[in-house]
């Protein structure tokens, strides 16, 4: 029998279901809404969008992030409870994307929020989402 | 003269005989006016209490080699239908101007706070000029035509050392 720390085995009791707090900017909730529709449903895996940061285990960041929007981004990421985790959604979260010269626009995540995992694709496929959630249990898991 | 824009032109006639205006009518339900920025206030108040009740926006052109800026007002009128768009200009080293938030007020209050934020012009009698999306910008107006902002993005945002983003410097 493997022999597992205290947090994983907690952490094991808790994760049965990922509760999202959505941060989208412009057109970012566009590219999760297939996932809240029928075809994709991501509500059978239990996963569903939370009313504050502090019920939330991700936090899904998509579209392009200002530098006046990152602050409160920064605000919403403080709030969640530990483990949390960040996905950033889509290229223009990541890189700016089109907006890459823009003057307002944030061109790397990483300098503002520690982020998990990253789903590139404008917008990215149903299943990379839930490739990418999958491998959060895959994580936590594995934890020793 | 197409027998439509007899309102129009009717409309132009009574600012004409009022106020020292060029104006001409664009095409039916459209009418450009210009007028010299110290009787701005006087003509918009005139104009709001005839018909022009609704401020649709205001813009600012940067006309860098005249060395002005172009404030104009976009006015409609419910009654008759009818756009009306009033320009003036300004001096691109001195941009100050006299707001009309006396007359327009929230509704004028936002667009100039907007234009001060993106073109620097100061809009004087406005209670509320803050930054609105550009909060700890420190350099000039973004939307100032001699403002080289793919210049300062790469100064700002991109490292040349790094072989990612050494593309955006081609």
């Amino acid at each position: 029998m493997v022999k597992r720390s205290k947090k994983a085995k907690t952490m094991r009791k808790l994760i049965k279901a990922i509760w999202i707090f959505n941060w989208f900017n412009s057109c970012g909730f566009c590219e999760l809404v297939p996932l809240v529709g029928s075809r994709w449903d991501m509500e059978r895996f239990g996963m569903i969008i939370v009313g504050t940061p502090r019920q939330a285990d991700v936090l899904f960041i998509a579209g392009y992030q200002t530098l006046k929007s990152i602050k409160r981004a920064k605000k919403v990421y403080e709030q969640m409870a530990e483990p949390r985790v960040v996905i950033a959604l889509g290229s223009c979260t990541m890189t700016g994307g089109m907006y890459w010269d823009s003057y307002n626009t944030i061109k790397r995540l990483d300098n503002y929020l520690p982020v998990t995992i990253y789903i590139p694709g404008c917008p990215p496929r149903p299943e990379a989402v839930f490739e990418a959630c999958d491998k959060i249990f895959k994580h936590v898991k594995e934890l020793e | 003269m197409n027998s439509k824009e007899e309102r129009e032109a009717q409309i132009l006639e009574e600012i004409g005989s009022k106020f020292d205006v060029e104006g001409k009518i664009q095409r039916e339900h459209r009418i450009w006016i210009s007028i010299d920025n110290k009787d701005l206030i006087k003509l918009c108040g005139w104009l709001k209490n005839q018909r022009f009740e609704h401020l649709s926006a205001i813009s600012v052109t940067d006309w860098v080699k005249e060395g002005k800026f172009e404030v104009t007002y976009h006015l409609w009128s419910y009654k008759d239908k009818i756009l009306l768009t009033l320009k003036t200009e300004i001096d691109r080293k001195k941009p100050v101007i006299e707001s009309v938030t006396s007359i327009w007020e929230e509704n004028a209050q936002i667009h100039e706070r907007e234009l001060h934020e993106l073109f620097g012009v100061k809009f004087k009698g406005n209670p509320d000029l803050s930054p609105l999306f550009l909060e700890d910008w420190h350099a000039p107006p973004p939307f100032r035509k001699d403002f080289d902002w793919r210049k300062y993005v790469r100064e700002e945002y991109y490292d040349k050392e790094n072989e990612r983003e050494v593309a955006y410097y081609d």
